[in-house]
């Protein structure tokens, strides 16, 4: 099972050899959440007792999630819920990220921002001191296409923020596209772009990729990315932490946004099989996309360090 | 009708048009998903639909596109360019109509077309109308046009499956409205999904599970105003999950014209999701795809020489009609204005401009 690294570059399953050098060298754990934490609503086998063993070490844990529908602090809740104990600063949602993007830009609070997506950007919108429209409410609502109906948007909006929207409807698409199309300099921001991902433990929903997606399709514009894989988020993880990069190991599901994010920040990466990506899809030769280390779950950690 | 965000761009956007462009030209020849190598839809039939016979291939959009002149002039001879062709294809929104209503002059311009002999063929990008709804349109409008000469993508969608000999006993998955429905039933394939699926509510939580069909081959994606995670997420599933699935698109307009007043989110939105969560290009069957082109060429025995494509959008009719080889006029009475044409940004010139398609009965009265 093991690749022998013959180059310098190659990713090792993580054993019993290995894994004493890797812990040692890191400071600070950053975990994705969905496939590594939780699938959808069902806890990982093992996560919690992992997780108390590297605390119980000295190690930091971070959790940088790029799903957006909830904020900081309600992802804190349903960490809690689960039975891990965890501080509403050390996770890191796309949905914060959107509002910080703002924040260091500078966005004027004078003007507003459309949401398409959860309720956990408006609450991080609404924290930074911006003012947010749509969201989950809008996902009632409906268009109307009669000759002298004017569909009308809010001119003060100076962005759109789509992430993750279970209730995308034609409404929310439109608003969005007049928004992004009519209203001069109005940013157009992705919380992420993940294509599918757990939303529950028995199959892959369509992610925030697909929102996204639906708004570049209608303005034919790219967006402002700011989840991984952008290292937008390193920046304030850093400021927290004053911990070294290369004293990080990011631990995620997904090649093309947690192991692509933690080789961009420079961080070690380790790639686990319980969420989105199985082993065939890794050692796929169309792949290009390698991490450091590979193991099965997250609890692996558990008998590595009594090993 | 022309998205005002490609044409009054910066450069970064007409970037985005070569890359759509050619993402238009290759999504063309795209064979089916390479999932299913010995697919039974992948046959020498289907790749014979894109590429004319007896016609040379288009020019790589590119090419053709550097070669272009800096403006198009003013359609002054009007009976010149008449004369030179033996058919018309005509768009329909913002060419013959904008909205409910008829644009001047329409009625007495097919007339005189038809009393000279010519051909008229419609083709619209709009999937929510069978041929058959769109012959009904133009009959309240007071137009005489028969069913057999209107090609919409709804038709084109329905007309693809057919010319690639798509299995009767495999099913579609429509993401889109009434008019891709009813053009495969008429083609006499089962369908899954359209408006009815707009209705339906999923709901995340622990042990719920989305069952799709695992006999659906091919997933139709056009415009819907009934768009939601439902279709979406069954739509993802079907491309993902069953062999060999088909992910056809009838268009990629990025805005559209549902009310005279206003642009609205087209099919390239619900397109765009679908390309999102799966992560595949689509088959395109509308404009600028040439696909239609080929298939009343065909259908009709006509060359692409002796054809003349009128519409009012820069990257969807003046584009096709390049991309088949055919003169191309196009019509400010639609979305496009004579400031787009001339801006410096844009890099799709037709042959020939002219207001409104009532000026071929003008300026041939001031030639006589």
């Amino acid at each position: 099972m093991e690749v022998e690294s013959s180059t310098a570059g190659a990713m090792q399953l993580l054993s019993p050899r290995n894994f004493p050098g890797v812990f040692d060298s890191v400071d600070a754990f950053l975990f994705d959440c969905d496939g590594v934490i939780w699938k959808g609503d069902t806890l990982i086998d093992g996560v919690s007792r992992t997780l108390d063993l590297l605390r119980s070490k000295g190690k930091k844990l971070v959790f940088v999630t790029n799903n957006s529908t909830k904020s900081r602090r309600q992802n804190a809740k349903k960490f809690h819920s689960l039975g891990i104990s965890v501080s509403e600063d050390e996770i890191f949602s796309s949905s914060f990220a959107a509002a910080m993007y703002l924040k260091v830009n500078d966005f004027p609070q004078d003007k507003k921002v459309y949401v398409i997506g959860g309720e956990g950007i408006i609450e991080e919108l609404q924290l930074a001191g911006y003012t947010g429209l749509g969201g989950p409410e809008d996902g009632k609502k409906t268009a109307e296409w009669t000759s002298n109906c004017l569909f009308e948007h809010d001119k003060s909006v100076g962005a759109v923020v789509v992430g993750l929207d279970p209730f995308i409807n034609y409404y929310k698409l439109q608003y969005g596209t007049l928004c992004i199309r009519e209203n001069p300099g109005c940013l157009f921001i992705a919380t992420n772009r993940d294509a599918v991902g757990h939303m529950t433990d028995l199959q892959e929903w369509p992610g925030a990729g697909c929102m996204v997606a639906a708004i570049c399709g209608s303005t034919q514009k790219e967006p402002i990315v700011v989840g991984k894989p952008s290292t937008f988020m390193m920046e304030f993880l850093l400021k927290k932490f004053q911990i070294d990069c290369s004293r990080m190991c990011m631990v995620g599901d997904r090649l093309d946004t947690d192991i692509l994010f933690g080789q961009n920040a420079g961080c070690k990466t380790l790639l686990v099989l319980s969420g989105v990506t199985t082993l065939s899809a890794l050692q796929d030769p169309t792949n290009n996309i390698q991490p450091d280390y590979y193991s099965n779950k997250v609890s692996d950690f558990l008998d590595l360090l009594e090993a | 009708m022309l998205s005002r965000g490609v044409v009054v761009s910066c450069s970064g956007q007409s970037q985005r048009l070569f890359s759509a462009v050619s993402g238009f030209s290759a999504a063309r020849f795209l064979p089916p998903p390479s999932s299913s190598p010995s697919s039974r839809f992948a046959s020498v039939a289907w790749r014979s639909s894109f590429c004319s016979s007896g016609d040379p291939k288009p020019r790589p959009r590119m090419e053709t596109l550097k070669a272009a002149r800096a403006s198009a002039p003013p359609l002054r001879d009007a009976d010149d360019l008449i004369d030179s062709v033996e058919t018309f294809i005509f768009d329909c929104d913002g060419v013959i109509w904008k909205g409910d209503s008829l644009i001047d002059g329409v009625p007495e311009t097919l007339d005189m077309l038809r009393s000279k002999g010519k051909r008229l063929v419609f083709v619209t990008n709009n999937s929510t109308k069978s041929r058959k709804q769109y012959g009904k349109k133009f009959e309240t409008l007071g137009l005489n046009v028969n069913e057999e000469e209107i090609f919409a993508s709804s038709f084109a969608a329905a007309a693809y499956l057919k010319s690639i000999d798509f299995p009767k006993d495999k099913k579609v998955y429509v993401i889109g409205e009434d008019g891709i429905l009813k053009e495969l039933e008429l083609a006499g394939f089962q369908y899954l999904g359209g408006p009815e699926d707009g209705g339906k509510k999923i709901e995340l939580k622990p042990g719920f599970y989305m069952e799709h069909d695992e006999d659906v081959g091919a997933v139709v994606v056009g415009f819907d105003r009934y768009f939601n995670y439902y279709k979406i997420q069954y739509g993802t599933l079907c491309i993902r999950e069953n062999p060999g699935c088909l992910f056809i698109a009838t268009n990629r307009d990025a805005v559209t014209h549902l009310t005279d007043a206003q642009e609205w989110a087209g099919g390239g939105s619900m397109v765009g999701a679908i390309r999102g969560s799966t992560q595949r290009e689509p088959v395109v069957v509308g404009k600028p795809s040439t696909f239609m082109m080929d298939y009343l060429s065909n259908k009709f025995g006509i060359q692409k020489s002796q054809i003349c494509m009128v519409g009012d959008r820069l990257d969807t009719d003046i584009l096709f009609g390049q991309n088949g080889g055919c003169k191309t006029l196009l019509v400010l009475s639609g979305v496009t204005s004579l400031p787009m044409l001339q801006s410096p940004d844009n890099k799709i010139q037709p042959d020939f401009y002219t207001n409104k398609i009532s000026d071929f009965l003008s300026l041939k009265a001031a030639t006589i």
